[in-house]
């Protein structure tokens, strides 16, 4: 009997650091968010210590707000733009880098690079790659005679904020995915490639019937990074346009990068709107999980490596 | 004939040549796109305060002034030393408690067991800026505001790096560890003896991702350290550039202080980082 109960504060021992600092920080959280969004802050001084219970009223009010509705458009609009310009630089930098050739490594370490690097930093750094006038982007563009970014830049441009945005992190993030199509395509036996060369299948055939379907995994998991990513989009856009620049849809103005994330981050962090946050995290919480299932789903019976 | 067969010999080293050439020429255009950022950070840090917008590319001549001013007058040695002193403890505490946990995991029988590795791996679906709310609440509760503290323990429970570390301690040989036990060691033995050193490329990759983890973390160093003496080198940037929107040269250099370190680490130990992502990305 001594022996088991020392076994069993052994285990304790073991698993204590990780396990209360995932109950308090991890799992606890959860259950308090949910209670947050049953609440209002009612004064700014210890907006912790005054909330008042008021139902589900915040969710209420977040399906009527019509920014938290251009948001999750917004939020759409970026996983758009991020999940084909990321799995397509991703693909392409593969391809490239599997041809045995001999600077192979340095290219491959060249771009994976800028996926280790600090995202707000980046951003700090394409801010200045896109500044108007004398922004080295556009003045590169003037030399060809493109005036259109000459004035706003290509930030302050309701039309080109998002897809520049986007840009930055799908150019940083390109290495990740390149990684992983390229040990896809390594996992190819090459006897398939030879089987199809004898039946004389041309590279768009073997292409179309061999590499992509083999690499549909990867895409799929491309996919899901990709939407997440923009669920969670938050520190780009607080680096690059703090939700801007601003567009008017009939009456009202909104802003061209106002992503849920950010809106998130406003309500909380500057407006102290805790329970509303909190209620609009559950939604984005609701959306993660939901796609990490369809993952599950799709994903599983396929079969990882 | 010899002519005629030799031919299409050549034409093949020929069009294996092309093929090479346009390779490294799609190769090297693809690294110049990728990697101009940074090439214009560091060639801007190097130029003259105020002219960051001369029509040179290079600085003519370079200078190391903004770095010096940066580092002495902005106060980023000290956001320096912050960002150090968070990444590197997060990353050594973080991976020995996952490490630890992994252990009992794999090699202890308790109640419950398979359930609670179940709950923290179905965490990571939880998007991170759910937990940004709550988790300030909870920090402000304890009254961990603007303490080392507050910015560094919510994150030491990683269910990411108990993942790997779990799945790599799942192939070391259960007899191994049974015979030390029969000869008297303890768990702590057995786990520091065999089990770590055993484990020690899938540590070092986790430590290196939860370094690096924190050395970016942007949005819960801003909120939870309000004060200069605790700003990190991103925090530290942000306050920079709302205050001086127009110092460019010195911009850069407190970013390239941000991006050069990190960029050391990762050419020497890129292996370690390029096991880590690709582990993760295959998880079942």
């Amino acid at each position: 009997m001594k022996a088991s109960l020392r076994d069993h504060l052994t285990t304790a021992a073991f698993l204590g650091p990780f396990v209360v600092i995932f109950a308090l920080f991890l799992a606890y959280p959860l259950f308090y968010s949910f209670y947050l969004s049953l609440n209002k802050v009612t004064t700014l001084v210890n907006v912790f210590e005054n909330l008042r219970f008021v139902g589900l009223d915040n969710f209420v009010k977040l399906f009527q707000d019509k920014l938290f509705w251009w948001s999750l458009l917004m939020t759409l609009y970026y996983a758009a733009l991020a999940v084909p310009l990321g799995i397509g630089s991703a693909l392409l930098l593969a391809v490239l880098i599997n041809n045995k050739l001999k600077l192979n490594k340095l290219y491959r370490t060249a771009f994976f690079l800028p996926y280790v690097l600090d995202l707000f930093v980046v951003s700090v750094v394409w801010t200045f790659i896109y500044s108007p006038h004398y922004g080295i982007l556009n003045r590169i563009l003037e030399t060809v005679g493109i005036h259109y970014f000459a004035e706003q830049g290509f930030l302050g441009r309701p039309e080109t904020a998002m897809p520049a945005v986007v840009l930055v992190n799908v150019l940083k993030g390109a290495g990740f995915g390149m990684l992983l199509y390229l040990a896809a395509l390594q996992n190819i036996p090459q006897e398939v490639y030879e089987a199809a060369d004898i039946d004389g299948a041309g590279w768009w055939t073997r292409l179309r019937r061999i590499t992509l379907p083999l690499l549909k995994p990867v895409t799929l998991f491309m996919i899901i990074v990709g939407v997440t990513g923009a669920l969670n989009a938050f520190v780009e856009i607080y680096a690059m346009t703090s939700g801007g620049p601003s567009v008017n849809v009939g009456e009202q103005a909104y802003g061209a990068t106002w992503v849920t994330g950010y809106y998130l981050f406003d309500t909380f962090y500057v407006k102290l709107k805790l329970g509303y946050a909190a209620a609009m995290s559950y939604v984005l919480l609701f959306l993660a999980v939901t796609i990490s299932l369809i993952n599950l789903r799709i994903l599983r019976p396929r079969g990882e490596r | 004939m010899g002519g005629a067969s030799a031919d299409p010999g050549k034409a093949r080293v020929r069009a294996r040549r092309v093929r090479t050439v346009i390779l490294y020429a799609a190769l090297t255009l693809a690294a110049v796109v990728v990697l101009f950022p940074f090439f214009w950070m560091i060639v801007t840090a190097l130029k003259m305060p105020g002219h960051a917008f001369d029509s040179e590319i290079l600085p003519r001549p370079p200078t190391l002034d903004n770095f010096r001013r940066v580092f002495t007058e902005y106060g980023f040695m000290r956001y320096f030393l912050n960002s150090g002193i968070v990444s590197v403890s997060s990353g050594l505490f973080a991976t020995l408690f996952a490490a630890l946990a992994a252990y009992a995991f794999v090699f202890k029988e308790f109640r419950g067991r398979d359930k609670i590795f179940a709950a923290i791996i179905a965490s990571m679906m939880v998007p991170g800026l759910m937990y940004v709310v709550p988790q300030f609440a909870i920090v402000k509760k304890l009254g961990w505001m603007n303490t080392y503290r507050a910015m560094i323990v919510p994150h030491l429970a990683n269910a990411f790096g108990l993942f790997l570390l779990r799945q790599y301690m799942v192939t070391i040989p259960r007899s191994l560890v049974d015979a030390a036990r029969i000869d008297g060691a303890s768990d702590f033995q057995v786990f520091g003896h065999i089990v770590v050193p055993l484990t020690l490329p899938v540590i070092a990759t986790l430590f290196l991702l939860t370094f690096q983890f924190h050395w970016s973390n942007f949005l819960w160093q801003l909120i939870v350290a309000n004060r200069e003496s605790l700003y990190t080198v991103p925090v530290g940037l942000a306050m920079f550039k709302q205050q001086h929107e127009q110092l460019y040269t010195l911009k850069m250099a407190a970013s390239a202080i941000s991006i050069i370190p990190i960029s050391v680490i990762f050419v020497f130990a890129q292996k370690y980082f390029i096991e880590g992502v690709t582990r993760g990305a295959v998880k079942g």
